[in-house]
């Protein structure tokens, strides 16, 4: 099971990152564990600098902006 | 972590400055700091895009522009982001500027402030 992480404050871009990735792995028929990652500790960890940012698998995948349901499955696959 | 959490409305500027031990590296990374805490960017770790740390270089993809300033025609900055596979750079080379590559030598305010007139040119055309 994959593993999805949203690093983020949780503000309104972070949860919309949530959504679209839920959404995209629902497409996908992939049952994964989404977790958001709100410590600042945690997030500078990854080696982001900006946020909201995607982590599938401890991969970072996108960084500073809410890539589209479309774009995830492509992360995703 | 970059000042607007969460992507504001401003593009995502992240600074590189030359990491010698020459003046030239003095006064890029001078010029870089000054930069960032006039609000146009963000310095970033080049040395994290040179290890490979993977979430450091998903960043610098990620982001609207990264500036790089290089020292000397060594161009180690560039480099380091030609094999790191990121391509959304601009860059300015200090020596370029008419700053002599010296050891021993502290870099200068006059030095600093050409290379933030140039940043502030090749940012404004972005």
């Amino acid at each position: 099971m994959p593993l999805i992480q949203i690093l983020g404050a949780g503000c309104p871009k972070c949860k919309k990152l949530a959504e679209n990735a839920e959404a995209a792995a629902k497409a996908l028929g992939v049952d994964c564990h989404i977790e958001k990652v709100t410590d600042i500790h945690k997030i500078m960890a990854f080696g982001v600098m900006l946020t909201p940012a995607l982590v599938v698998d401890g991969q970072v995948k996108a960084v500073g902006k809410v890539p589209d349901v479309e774009a995830i499955k492509e992360m995703l696959r | 972590m970059a000042s607007e959490c969460c992507g504001g409305a401003k593009k995502t500027v992240l600074l590189y400055a030359c990491s010698g031990g020459a003046n030239v590296a003095e006064a890029s990374d001078l010029a870089a700091r000054q930069l960032m805490f006039s609000g146009c960017g963000t310095m970033f770790c080049l040395a994290g895009l040179g290890a490979g740390i993977q979430g450091m270089i998903q960043t610098a993809k990620d982001a609207d522009v990264n500036l790089v300033i290089d020292g000397c025609p060594m161009d180690c900055a560039k480099k380091v982001f030609e094999k790191a596979g990121i391509t959304n750079y601009r860059y300015i080379r200090v020596t370029d500027l008419g700053v002599e590559k010296t050891k021993g030598v502290r870099a200068t305010a006059e030095q600093v402030d050409k290379i933030v007139a140039k940043a502030k040119e090749v940012l404004a055309a972005v």
